[in-house]
C-alpha cells in the first residue's frame, strides 16, 4: 500500500469575509495522478497554492512525508508547479528557463546542458533552447512550462489548469502528453481542472470539489457511474436528476410511476433524488415503458441523437442511436441498474462527504 | 472610416510643422550662423569655454547622482506599493503621487523655507540643541531639490511596470528555488527594466536642464547649463550663442532617448502617468 | 511575502514623510503671524486676506485656469481628429508623425520654450496670452495623442462595421458609436493636459509677454523679491483644492454609484473629473474676464508702464486711474538686464518705462527712446535742478529721461552680528563673515564693488581691471551666502545675514523695520544712480503718459510714494512735505554730496564690453 506522500489536514483559509476552504482534510498517495475537480471558486485552485506553498492556509497543517511543510517557503519545497498561464520568464531564453532551478540548485554546467536537452526531447520541443517565449505557441510554452519543472526532478508535480487556455485539439493532444510523462517520470501528479472529461481521461482518483467542500472522491469510473449526489452527477456528463420517493427497497417512485431498482437501506418512504444517465434511458413503444412521454425536440448530434422527452411535466435529455420524431408518443423504459439512488442533502452543510475507498 | 477622413489629421500636421518643426529649425539656424549670416561653428564650440563646460558638467554630475538617488529610493517603494496595492484600491499609490499635482515651483521653495539658516528645519535643530544644516545655496539642496521635485517620475513607470509582472511568474522563480533576493534579481528587477529605464529618462532629462531648482535653491551661487542658456536668452539676448548651446544640451537628451529606446520594449503608449514629463 | 511588514510599513511612512514635509510646512507657516519662518507667532488668517486683496495673484491664477481650460480643449480637439485621420494612413507616414508628436515631450522644456519663443519673435508677434496659448496647445497635444492612439488600437472595428451593416452612415456610426468608445481616452487626454499646463512654468516663462502671468511665473517672480507668506496661503489653498477634487471623483456617494458594473468605473472617473474642471473654469471665466482681456496695448485709454519690483505705491496707480480714467497696465521687470531685451525686441511694449542711468544711456545710443515735451508736464518744476543736471551725464540734453529716484549703494549690516565699525567694501572679504554676506545679483553693482575696492572706476573697459576686479569676486564667492536681488531687504529683516550690498532707498525701510540694521556708503566710493522715466521709441499713448509723470510730480503724490517706497525723491517739493525732521535731514536718504569721495554713475560701456562684463559674471557664479 503505497504511503500518503501528502497530508493536508483540516485546512481553513479564507479571504476577507469568503470562505474559500473550511476544515478541508485530503491526502495523496505517491505516484498518483490526483485531480481536483470542480467549477470555479470551489477551493481547488487554492488547494493547490497552499500545497505549493503561495498561500497560507488560516488553520490546519500540510504534511509532505509527514513532515510539517506548512510554513515552509515555496523554495524550500521539493515540488514544483505548472503555473495556469505558464509564467515563462519573458526575458529569458527557454534553455535560461529551464536552467532557471537548477543553477539554482548549483548543479554543474554539463548535468545541467544534459538537463535541458533531456527535458526538451521529453517534451519534444528538440532545438528550442535558443528561442524567446514570446515566440512559442500557447502549447509550447505550456511544454516548456512542464519541462521547467520536471527537470528539478520534484517529488510531485502541481498543475494549475495547465490547459485551459489551449484549444480543444491542443489540448487533447496535451492530455495524453501529460499521461505518457506521468508513466515516463513515475511521479505524482495533483491537477487541478474545471473541465470534466479532462479529469475522467487523465485522473487514477477525482476529487470532485464544491464551494470548498469535497463532494466526492473515487476513480474516474466510480464518480461517473456512481456519483454520491446530485452535484457530482450534475457537473459530471449530463444526467436527468429527478426528485422521487423511495417505497422500499429496490423500488423507487418517479413522476409517479413505480421502477425496479439496485438499491437498498433508504428507508420506506423517503424522499431521494434519483439520477438516471441520457444514454441509459430506452425509448420504447409507449405500452412497454414504465412511463410514457411525447418527443418535443431532436437534435442529431453525431454519434447519437439527442432528444428531450416530455412526460408528466418533466424533461427526460436521452441520448439513443434511433431517431424517434418530435411529436412521437413514446415509452421509458430504464434497466434497474442504471438507476442511481441518492440521499436528498439536509443541509447546505451535508455537501462535505469524506468518503474513503 | 473613409479615406477623406485623413484630412482630419491635417490641421495637427500643419500645426507640428509650425510650432514643433519650424521652431527647432530655427534654433539650429540660429546656432550655426553669426551676427551677419554667415555659417559659423563658434556657438556650438562656446561649450568648451571653462564657464560653460563647467556648469555642463555641474549638470551632468548632479542630474546623475539625483537619478539615482530616486532610483534608489523609489524601487523598493514601487515594490512595496505594487505589493501593499495588491487587491486594495490605488489610494495607496495615489497618495505618494499627490504632492506631483502642487505646483513644482511651489513645492521648490518649501524646500527653501525648510533649508533656511533660520528656517523650519534648523528651528528644530537648535530646539534640540543639535548642531544646525547648513546645506541651502550649496549642492546637495539642489540635488535634493531634484530627488524631492521629480521621484514620482521615477517611482510611477516602475511601478507600473512591477505591478504589470505576472504575480506566478514571481511564484514560479520562488517554486523553482530561488529565494527572495534571487527572484528580486533574475526575475523582478530584468522584468522592470523597460519601467527603470523610462523612469531614468523622466528623471534625467529635467534634472539635466533645470534652471529654477538652482535658481530657487542655489542663491545664484550655482550655475547650472539651464541656467546660462536661460541667462543668454533673457538677459544678454544672445540667441546665436544660446541656441548654441541648446543644441549641446540636445546632443545628451537624444542620448538618453536613444538608450531609452534601445530598453523600452513595451510600445510607447505606456500608461499615461508613465508619460508625465518635466 | 507577508514577511517583513514592518520594515515596509517603516518605509513607507519614512517616504511619506519626506514627500509631505515640505507642504505640511506651507501650510502651517499660512497660518503663522510671524513673518518668520523658524517662530511661531500665533494663529492668523490674514494671509489669506491679504492674498485675496492681492489682484496681483488672484489675476494671474485666472490667467492660469483659462489658459489650461482652453489650451487643453484645443488640443483635445485637434489631437483627436489627428487620431481619427491617422487610422486610414500608411503606416510609415503615421510612424513619422508619431515620432514628431514625441518630440514636445521628450525635449528639454527649455529648449521647447527656447524655440518657440524665438518663433514667435521671427514672427513679430507681441507675447502674452496669445503666444503662452499656442505653446500650450503645443506641448498638450502630444498627451491627448498618446492618450487616445492607443485607444484605437483596442477599438473592436466589428462594432462600427456593424452599425454601417444596420444602414447608419459612416459619420452617424462614428458619432454614436465609435466617439462613445473613444471617450474614456480623450478625457483622460484632456485631464492631463489640463494639468500639464497648470503646472508648466518653463515653457510660459520664455513665451509670455508683459503684463501676463500666470501663477508659476507670478510665482517665480515673487520669489525672486523675497517669500511673502501669500505664496503659503496660496499653496495651502491648492493643496486642498487637489485633495477635494481626488477626493470627489474617488470617493463621492455619486462618482461611487455607478460603479455597478453596467458602466465601469474608468469611464466616469475623467468624465466627472473633466465636467468639474468645466465648471472650476466657467466660474473663472465668468468672474474674472476682465482683468486678463484689458492687457491689449491698441486701446487708446491705456497706459503701459514698466517698472522695477515694487518701485511704486499701488495706491497712486488707482488714484491716477480714477481721476483721469486711464487704464493703467503695470508690469514689474527683476533687472535692467532683464528689461531691455524685450523692450528692444519689441516683444512687450510699454509707454513708461523706468531704467537706470547706464541703462537710459544705452537705449538713448540705440535709438530706442522718444522725447518727452516737458513743457506738456508742469508739475517737472518741482525737480531740483542739481537731479537735472545729473541726468545730463547720460541724457544731454534733458530730452528723454524724467528724474523718479536716487540714491547710493552701500553695505546694510547689523550691529549685533558685526562687531567693528564698517566702512569699508573689505569688509565683505572677512571671512569672519563667512555666509553671513548677501551680494547683489547684478552684473554692474558686483563689478562696482571690486572695482572700487581695487581703486579703479566703476566705469572701467579695461580688462585687466575687470580681470583682477573678477578674480577678487570670485575669491569672496565661498563667503557669500547668497546672490540675490530684492531679496537682500528681506533676509536682512530677518536677520538671515549680517552683511548685505543694498541702493540706498532700501535702508530707511529696513531700518524702519529692525532697527539693528545700518547702512553705510563705504569710503571707497561707490555708485551714485538715478532711475529716470523713459517714454520708448515705439510708445502711443503719449498723451497719457505725460499726464502721467505730471501726477507723479505733483509734491503731495511725489511725497506719498516716498513714503511708501523710501526711495531718495529728486523732487524737492515733495521733500519739504516730510514731517519727520529726521528723515527729511537724513544722511541716508539725502547725503551731502560734497562731503562724499569716489561717487560714480553708471555710463554705459557698450554692447561687446556689456557682454563680456555679463560673461566674466557668469564665471564667477557658476559654481
Amino acid at each position: 500500500m503505497p504511503v500518503k506522500l501528502i497530508d493536508l489536514q483540516h485546512i481553513t483559509k479564507r479571504y476577507d469575509d469568503n470562505t474559500v476552504l473550511d476544515d478541508f482534510s485530503l491526502y495523496i498517495r505517491e505516484n498518483e495522478f490526483v485531480t481536483l475537480l470542480g467549477p470555479s471558486g470551489c477551493g481547488k485552485t487554492t488547494t493547490l497554492r497552499i500545497i505549493g506553498g503561495f498561500e497560507r492556509p488560516d488553520s490546519g497543517t500540510v504534511l509532505f512525508q509527514d513532515k510539517d511543510i506548512t510554513d515552509l517557503p515555496p523554495n524550500k519545497r521539493e515540488l514544483n508547479t505548472v503555473f495556469q498561464k505558464y509564467a515563462l520568464f519573458p526575458h529569458m531564453t527557454i534553455a535560461d528557463n529551464i536552467a532557471f532551478g537548477l543553477r539554482i540548485h548549483k548543479k554543474s554546467n554539463d548535468y545541467i546542458k544534459d538537463k535541458i536537452s533531456y527535458a526538451l526531447k521529453l517534451v519534444n520541443l528538440e532545438g528550442y533552447e535558443n528561442r524567446m517565449p514570446d515566440s512559442l505557441s500557447g502549447g509550447q510554452q505550456q511544454r516548456i512550462a512542464i519541462a521547467r519543472a520536471i527537470v528539478n526532478e520534484p517529488k510531485v508535480l502541481l498543475l494549475d489548469e495547465p490547459l485551459g487556455a489551449l484549444d480543444l485539439k491542443l489540448r487533447q493532444d496535451m492530455q495524453y502528453e501529460l499521461i505518457r510523462l506521468k508513466n515516463e517520470l513515475g511521479i505524482t501528479f495533483v491537477y487541478v481542472t474545471h473541465d470534466q472529461e479532462e479529469a475522467l481521461t487523465m485522473s487514477d482518483t477525482i476529487v470532485v470539489m464544491n464551494q470548498g467542500y469535497i463532494q466526492q472522491i473515487g476513480t474516474p469510473t466510480d464518480i461517473y457511474n456512481e456519483p454520491q449526489n446530485a452535484f457530482v452527477a450534475d457537473f459530471i456528463g449530463d444526467s436527468n436528476i429527478v426528485s422521487g420517493i423511495m417505497i422500499r427497497d429496490k423500488l423507487v417512485e418517479i413522476l409517479g410511476a413505480r421502477f425496479d431498482c439496485v438499491d437498498t437501506g433508504f428507508g420506506e418512504n423517503r424522499p431521494v433524488d434519483v439520477v438516471i444517465r441520457p444514454e441509459d434511458i430506452d425509448l420504447v413503444k409507449p405500452e412497454e415503458g414504465t412511463i410514457e412521454g411525447v418527443v418535443t425536440d431532436v437534435i442529431f448530434k453525431g454519434v447519437h441523437y439527442e432528444m428531450c422527452v416530455m412526460s408528466n411535466g418533466f424533461e427526460w435529455i436521452v441520448h439513443s442511436t434511433d431517431c424517434f420524431p418530435v411529436d412521437t408518443h413514446v415509452g421509458i423504459h430504464v434497466d434497474p441498474f442504471d438507476i442511481q439512488i441518492m440521499h436528498k442533502p439536509e443541509s447546505e452543510d451535508e455537501k462535505a462527504v469524506a468518503v474513503d475507498e | 472610416m473613409n479615406k477623406k477622413s485623413r484630412l482630419l489629421s491635417g490641421p495637427y500636421l500643419i500645426w507640428s510643422i509650425g510650432f514643433i518643426i519650424i521652431p527647432l529649425f530655427i534654433i539650429l539656424f540660429e546656432a550655426f550662423t553669426g551676427e551677419n549670416g554667415q555659417f559659423t561653428l563658434q556657438y556650438v564650440a562656446d561649450i568648451t569655454w571653462f564657464v560653460n563646460l563647467k556648469s555642463l558638467g555641474l549638470s551632468l554630475v548632479f542630474s546623475l547622482i539625483s537619478t539615482a538617488v530616486c532610483l534608489l529610493l523609489a524601487y523598493p517603494l514601487a515594490m512595496i506599493l505594487a505589493e501593499f496595492g495588491k487587491g486594495r484600491s490605488s489610494i495607496t499609490v495615489l497618495v505618494f503621487i499627490l504632492p506631483m499635482w502642487m505646483n513644482s515651483l511651489l513645492r521648490t521653495i518649501a524646500w527653501q523655507n525648510l533649508l533656511e539658516r533660520h528656517g523650519v528645519i534648523n528651528g528644530f535643530l537648535s530646539a534640540l540643541h543639535l548642531p544646525s544644516l547648513y546645506i541651502i545655496n550649496k549642492p546637495p539642496a539642489i540635488v535634493l531639490g531634484m530627488v524631492y521635485d521629480f521621484l514620482p517620475f521615477m517611482v510611477l513607470p516602475i511601478y507600473n511596470a512591477i505591478s504589470r509582472i505576472d504575480r506566478d511568474v514571481i511564484n514560479a522563480a520562488r517554486d523553482l528555488g530561488a529565494n527572495g533576493v534571487k527572484t528580486l534579481f533574475s526575475v523582478i528587477w530584468p522584468m522592470s527594466l523597460p519601467g527603470v529605464i523610462s523612469g531614468i529618462t523622466m528623471v534625467f532629462v529635467p534634472s539635466l536642464t533645470t534652471f529654477v531648482i538652482s535658481d530657487i535653491l542655489g542663491g545664484g551661487k550655482i550655475l547650472l547649463i539651464g541656467n546660462i542658456i536661460e541667462q543668454m536668452f533673457t538677459q544678454d539676448s544672445d540667441w546665436h550663442a544660446g541656441s548654441g548651446l541648446s543644441i549641446v544640451l540636445m546632443i545628451f537628451i537624444v542620448i538618453s532617448m536613444i538608450i531609452e529606446e534601445k530598453y523600452d520594449t513595451a510600445p510607447s503608449t505606456g500608461s499615461k502617468k508613465e508619460r508625465r514629463k518635466k | 511575502m507577508k514577511k517583513h511588514r514592518g520594515i515596509k510599513m517603516f518605509y513607507l511612512i519614512v517616504m511619506l514623510i519626506f514627500l509631505y514635509a515640505p507642504i505640511l510646512t506651507l501650510m502651517v507657516l499660512s497660518f503663522n503671524a510671524s513673518k518668520s519662518r523658524s517662530r511661531w507667532g500665533g494663529f492668523t488668517l490674514d494671509w489669506y486676506i491679504s492674498l485675496v486683496e492681492d489682484g496681483g495673484i488672484i489675476s494671474a491664477f485666472k490667467t492660469t485656469l483659462i489658459i489650461a481650460f482652453l489650451s487643453a480643449l484645443i488640443a483635445t480637439v485637434l489631437g483627436t481628429a489627428a487620431c481619427i485621420g491617422m487610422q486610414t494612413m500608411r503606416r510609415k507616414l503615421r510612424r513619422l508623425i508619431l515620432a514628431i508628436t514625441n518630440i514636445p515631450m521628450l525635449n528639454a522644456d527649455i529648449v521647447t520654450g527656447v524655440s518657440l519663443m524665438l518663433l514667435f519673435i521671427a514672427a513679430r508677434m507681441t507675447m502674452g496670452f496669445r503666444t503662452v496659448l499656442l505653446a500650450h496647445i503645443t506641448f498638450n497635444i502630444p498627451y491627448v495623442i498618446l492618450s487616445v492612439m492607443p485607444r484605437f488600437r483596442q477599438l473592436n472595428r466589428n462594432t462600427y462595421e456593424a452599425a454601417l451593416d444596420l444602414g447608419a452612415s459612416p459619420l452617424y456610426a462614428f458619432f454614436r458609436i465609435t466617439l462613445p468608445d473613444l471617450m474614456p481616452a480623450i478625457l483622460s487626454g484632456f485631464l492631463m493636459s489640463f494639468t500639464m499646463s497648470l503646472d508648466d512654468f518653463i515653457i510660459t516663462h520664455f513665451t509670455k509677454g508683459a503684463g501676463f502671468d500666470t501663477l508659476s511665473t507670478k510665482i517665480y517672480s515673487e520669489v525672486k523679491k523675497g517669500i511673502k507668506p501669500e505664496i503659503y496661503a496660496l499653496s495651502t489653498l491648492m493643496f486642498v483644492t487637489v485633495l477635494l477634487l481626488l477626493w470627489l471623483v474617488n470617493y463621492h456617494p455619486w462618482t461611487r454609484r455607478k460603479n455597478d458594473g453596467s458602466r465601469k468605473k474608468y469611464r466616469s472617473v475623467p468624465g466627472i473629473a473633466a465636467v468639474l474642471v468645466t465648471i472650476i473654469c466657467a466660474t473663472g471665466l465668468l468672474s474674472g474676464c476682465g482683468s486678463s482681456a484689458a492687457a491689449d496695448y491698441n486701446n487708446p485709454n491705456s497706459l503701459f508702464i514698466y517698472n522695477a519690483g515694487e518701485y511704486i505705491d499701488p495706491d497712486l496707480l488707482t488714484e491716477f486711474e480714477e481721476e483721469t480714467g486711464i487704464n493703467v497696465v503695470y508690469d514689474e521687470f527683476e533687472t535692467l538686464e532683464i528689461m531691455y531685451p524685450k523692450v528692444e525686441s519689441g516683444a512687450a511694449r510699454y509707454d513708461l518705462i523706468c531704467p537706470s542711468d547706464y541703462m537710459i544711456e544705452k537705449m538713448r545710443k540705440n535709438d530706442l527712446l522718444k522725447p518727452i515735451n516737458i513743457d506738456n508736464i508742469p508739475n517737472l518744476q518741482n525737480i531740483g535742478e542739481s537731479y537735472w543736471e545729473t541726468a545730463r551725464s547720460f541724457d544731454p540734453d534733458n530730452t528723454y529721461a524724467v528724474p523718479y529716484c536716487w540714491g547710493t549703494v552701500g553695505i546694510l549690516y547689523n550691529k549685533t552680528m558685526v562687531d567693528e565699525p564698517v566702512d569699508s567694501w573689505s569688509i565683505l572679504w572677512d571671512e569672519k563673515y563667512k555666509d553671513q554676506i548677501l551680494m547683489q545679483d547684478s552684473v554692474r553693482d558686483a563689478m562696482m564693488v571690486a572695482l572700487k575696492l581695487l581703486g579703479y572706476s566703476a566705469n572701467t573697459t579695461n580688462e585687466k581691471e575687470l580681470r583682477e576686479a573678477t578674480e577678487l569676486l570670485e575669491k569672496q564667492k565661498p563667503l557669500v551666502q547668497a546672490y540675490v536681488v530684492d531679496q537682500v531687504r528681506d533676509k536682512m529683516i530677518g536677520n538671515e545675514a549680517a552683511l548685505g550690498v543694498i541702493y540706498s532707498g532700501e535702508a530707511i525701510f529696513t531700518k524702519r523695520e529692525n532697527p539693528d540694521l545700518d547702512y553705510v556708503v563705504p569710503k571707497e566710493g561707490s555708485n551714485i544712480w538715478l532711475d529716470c522715466w523713459v517714454m520708448p521709441k515705439n510708445a502711443t499713448h503719449v498723451e497719457n503718459a505725460e499726464k502721467f509723470l505730471d501726477f507723479l510730480s505733483r509734491p503731495d503724490i511725489a511725497y506719498r510714494n516716498f513714503d511708501y517706497i523710501t526711495y531718495s525723491t529728486p523732487n524737492t517739493a515733495a521733500r519739504e512735505l516730510i514731517p519727520d525732521e529726521d528723515i527729511k535731514n537724513s544722511n541716508i536718504a539725502f547725503p551731502d554730496l560734497t562731503k562724499m569721495n569716489g561717487l560714480e554713475t553708471y555710463s554705459f560701456l557698450g554692447e561687446k564690453e556689456d557682454r563680456y562684463l555679463n560673461s566674466l559674471w557668469r564665471e564667477v557664479k557658476a559654481y
